[in-house]
């Protein structure tokens, strides 16, 4: 993950890449480029590898979102990784927000003077591009994790993600199919409820990861849409500051008198404070309520893993009953047992498994969300000392 | 005394020299230090005339407050003066002791006559001075008058209720009883001392600054809110609002040279007890009434008379303040908006550091925990900061804007003010016209009878003429004057504004600094 072409690119790494083990360059996989046209965004996926198993050392495919998750519920439904905590996958990439903001922007062109609407355009357009990037980011991440975890690596799957040129011909899904998915997720959700309140868990570890992941998840998406909240009004803060500095330059330009130069000063600090405001408004959305919603989906993926393991043990312990039963009846005793001893194994290995994920995810998160607050901690520090000297220069004035 | 309430032509003698017009109570110090310096050499003649400005002054001061005839030392010497010319000398002393410090280091009569203290009640004095005097604030010559409006004190209970301010007046200006003095003062008191003196200056082209507004939501809440205790040190935003407004209306009616000696204005910053109900300032009394009524008139003239403007200066400023009104009003609404975003990211910060304090209780790593938990607090103190800082942008930079908003206000009726007294000088003219027509008339058809009540016609109606036009005149003189003052303190209020705006900004961002700072190591040490 080091030696990238794009400067960007590692740095974003070095964010992303958490504790995952960094020495591993068999397999890098990066999104090199992409291209935003009107309603899809074109991901260019470029893969570096020492693997024998690919064909090329360094190849790319254009891929769009619908192949990403595609991807994910490849894994997902995939049995073998019952045990695992599956990345969640990418959010859609939504402009809708800034489109529709450009638009009002647009219709009100006729109130404002000529600079505001320029620098209005410019602020949307930075907002665009910072979107943009968070959205290919979080693509990138989601790769990253699938080809730094040792197993996921080597899904065939994966692979061709990776590696087949042409279009993965997958589309979205059509009506009939996501009214399937939606039914499917309604009686998983409900049948999740209802393992959780009756099937008691052998496992204490097991217990307590569940109630406190259900807990936290709650918290976490409270604290992510609080957070949203207020970096939202920063930004309008910002904004306004435009308006503001605006005012005071049509002032200074209509005023003759020495009043001028004064706002006209005044006018440039408003302007240079907005600036600032904007980047730290960005900057906390980035570090803060970024990383609580990245955690709140990857709890997602953890309760799905504890759901998925519940199921298994409420299988088990249905085999173990229908043993009995077969024993009692003396009937299928063989097929019951063998069944009964499916469960049993993928019970257990999942069980070990998963105890070790759920370890490795608390502790990613720590460090994830120390990181992110630290950094969080010395950029606000930074912004902060640099707009003091501006406001003291025009005490002097 | 009130012999002497009879000798406006005296004062009419002294309008033409210039120096001598006003400024006369002055004049009796300064020539008597002078005299007293100059090792009395002067001679009897500098007296002598004194004794002529003695008795116009004392009959301007008789004219103004009599209250005040016993307290004030001036006042005293003079009647003393004036009954014994001969022993001016000895009395001179007194004033001059009082004056001392006002004196000190000036010998000059120029600067003198500059100072600002010119008596203000016979306004075509008054008029003349500016001509001449430079435009001087309250801060020149040593002279200052500090005035703050405090302690808004609910008085008695339910719908008869109301609040009191406590005024508290520093100055050393002489023509004030003390130096420093604390009145109570209630709203309609403020309305009262408006009304008077837009009554005395408006019509003569002086910017009488605008009160506050009325606020009849707030007011109503403040009499129907429960009993005393429960109000101490939580009033309502709009009471400390209304107070700083009150504050700021007060100084600037004391920076302005006129009204800062003006007697209404000294009355009201001194009388120890309450003022007579300014009754005829609520909005529901016959006075109230009237004034809606004149209001309405007003406006249908302001829109269909057209004066023809003679003098370029009126039509370039006027314009300029139609700009600068429209300005000050985009500028207000993005203030407002600022306030309100600001106040919005404030309560944004506080609900997600209720939201952290939760996860962090949530959140079983000890460690990561602790960190939350520290950092759900320092969104608490940087809700604290942001409130402050929207306070700061309100109140310093909103208020400012809707002040002057209104002090244009102010401008453009006395614009208007002006434009009446064009109609009444171009109608006095034109019954002019028809009045010499009609003795022409008369004089044709021989009615010797009529020609002559008609011939004193005329000559009243030339006298109004005349009298209109110096009217106009003088109040164009008024404007300009005044528009050059208004001019020099709004980009001092303005830079003012900005500068403490900027600097509570620096503070904020200080502390933001500060509070950062302290969660850094928190941040770090999560295990």
């Amino acid at each position: 993950m080091e030696n990238s072409n794009n400067h960007l690119d590692v740095e974003k790494k070095s964010e992303r890449s958490e504790t995952v083990d960094l020495n591993d360059n068999t397999l890098q996989v990066d999104i090199s480029d992409a291209l935003s046209e009107r309603e899809k965004v074109k991901f260019t996926v470029h893969t570096k590898t020492t693997l024998k198993d690919f064909a090329k050392q360094d190849f790319s495919v254009v891929r769009q979102h619908e192949e990403f998750i595609w991807l994910h519920d490849r894994f997902e439904e995939n049995e073998s990784y019952a045990g695992y905590i599956i990345p969640p996958p990418p959010p859609r990439p939504d402009f809708d927000s800034s489109r529709e903001k450009l638009q009002k922007l647009g219709e009100g062109e006729g109130s404002m003077t000529a600079e505001e609407f320029k620098k209005m355009k410019q602020e949307l357009e930075a907002e665009y591009l910072a979107t943009f990037k968070k959205t290919v980011a979080m693509h990138e991440v989601f790769l990253c994790r699938l080809a730094n975890h040792p197993i996921f690596r080597a899904d065939t799957n994966f692979r061709v993600f990776l590696e087949y040129e042409q279009d993965l011909s997958v589309r979205g899904k059509n009506k009939k199919e996501k009214l399937e998915t939606f039914l499917r997720s309604f009686s998983k959700t409900t049948d999740e409820i209802l393992l959780g309140s009756t099937q008691k868990d052998v496992d204490e570890f097991f217990d307590k990861e569940k109630s406190f992941l259900l807990d936290y998840h709650s918290l976490l998406k409270d604290a992510t849409v609080r957070a949203d909240k207020m970096t939202k009004a920063h930004k309008d803060v910002a904004d306004h500051y435009i308006k503001i500095s605006s005012c005071l330059l049509e002032m200074a330009t209509a005023d003759t008198n020495q009043l001028e130069r004064f706002a006209t000063k005044t006018a440039d600090i408003f302007e240079k404070a907005r600036k600032i405001e904007n980047r730290v408004s960005t900057d906390e959305d980035l570090k803060l309520s970024d990383t609580l919603r990245y955690y709140m989906r990857d709890t997602t993926a953890a309760k799905n893993l504890l759901y998925r393991r519940l199921r298994c043990l409420a299988d088990y312990e249905g085999a173990n009953r229908a043993l009995e039963k077969a024993r009692a009846k003396n009937k299928d005793v063989h097929a019951a047992e063998w069944s009964q001893h499916q469960a049993c194994e993928k019970f257990e290995q999942m069980s070990a498994k998963g105890k070790e994920e759920l370890i490795d995810f608390k502790v990613r998160r720590v460090a994830a969300i120390k990181k992110n607050l630290v950094e969080l901690c010395e950029l606000e520090l930074k912004h902060a000392n640099v707009t003091t000297p501006f406001t003291f220069s025009l005490k002097s004035f | 005394m009130a012999d002497d309430r009879h000798a406006p032509k005296l004062d009419d003698e002294f309008n033409d020299d210039d120096l001598f017009a006003s400024a006369i109570e002055i004049k009796v110090e300064a020539k008597a230090d002078i005299s007293l310096e100059d090792d009395r050499s002067n001679g009897l003649s500098p007296i002598e005339e004194q004794s002529h400005n003695l008795s116009a002054a004392d009959e301007i001061d008789l004219n103004s407050d009599s209250e005040y005839k016993d307290g004030v030392p001036d006042t005293k010497a003079k009647i003393e003066l004036r009954s014994e010319p001969e022993d001016i000398f000895e009395d001179i002393p007194e004033p001059k002791e009082v004056h001392r410090e006002t004196m000190a280091g000036r010998s000059t009569l120029e600067t003198l006559v500059t100072s600002p203290r010119t008596q203000s009640c016979n306004a075509y004095h008054a008029g003349t001075m500016i001509e001449d005097e430079k435009v001087i604030t309250a801060e020149s010559d040593g002279k200052f008058i500090t005035i703050s409006v405090k302690d808004p004190q609910k008085i008695g209970d339910g719908i008869s209720s109301f609040l009191t301010y406590n005024v508290v007046t520093h100055t050393n200006i002489g023509l004030f009883k003390k130096t420093e003095m604390t009145v109570s003062r209630r709203f309609s008191d403020f309305l009262g001392l408006h009304d008077k003196l837009a009554e005395k200056y408006l019509h003569k082209g002086r910017l009488v600054p605008a009160p506050p507004e009325k606020n009849v939501v707030g007011t109503t809440k403040v009499k129907m809110a429960g009993g005393q205790t429960e109000h101490e040190g939580k009033l309502p935003e709009f009471v400390e609002r209304r107070r700083a407004a009150l504050e700021r209306y007060l100084i600037r009616i004391a920076i302005h040279p006129i009204f800062q000696v003006d007697p209404d204005f000294r009355e009201f910053l001194e009388c120890e007890d309450e003022l007579p109900r300014a009754s005829n300032t609520s909005a529901l009394s016959g006075a109230g009434v009237l004034r809606l009524f004149n209001r309405m008139g007003e406006t249908v003239t302001k829109i269909a008379f057209k004066m023809g403007e003679s003098d370029p200066w009126f039509e370039e400023r006027h314009q300029q303040l139609e700009t600068l009104e429209s300005q000050f009003r985009r500028l207000q609404a993005s203030l407002e908006g600022l306030y309100s975003h600001r106040r919005e990211l404030a309560f944004a910060t506080a609900a997600l550091g209720k939201g952290l304090a939760l996860l962090s209780n949530g959140e079983d790593h000890a460690g990561l925990s602790r960190a939350l938990a520290k950092m759900a607090e320092l969104h608490d103190k940087l809700e604290g900061v942001h409130n402050d800082q929207s306070n700061a942008d309100f109140y310093i930079l909103h208020e400012l804007i809707k002040d002057y908003l209104s002090l244009l206000g102010v401008v453009k009726d006395v614009f208007h003010e002006r434009v009446k007294a064009f109609q009444t000088w171009q109608h006095a003219q034109q019954m002019l016209a028809k009045k010499r027509e009609a003795v022409d008339r008369w004089e044709a058809t021989g009615r010797s009878d009529k020609v002559a009540p008609a011939k004193d016609e005329v000559l009243e109606w030339e006298a109004k003429v005349n009298r209109s036009q110096e009217e106009f005149d003088v109040i164009s003189k008024a404007i300009k004057k005044e528009l050059e003052l208004f001019d020099l303190q709004r980009v001092k209020d303005f830079k003012a504004a900005f500068i403490s705006y900027l600097e509570a900004q620096m503070k904020a961002q200080d502390k933001i600094i500060e509070h950062w700072e302290t969660y850094m190591p928190e941040a770090k040490a999560i295990a």
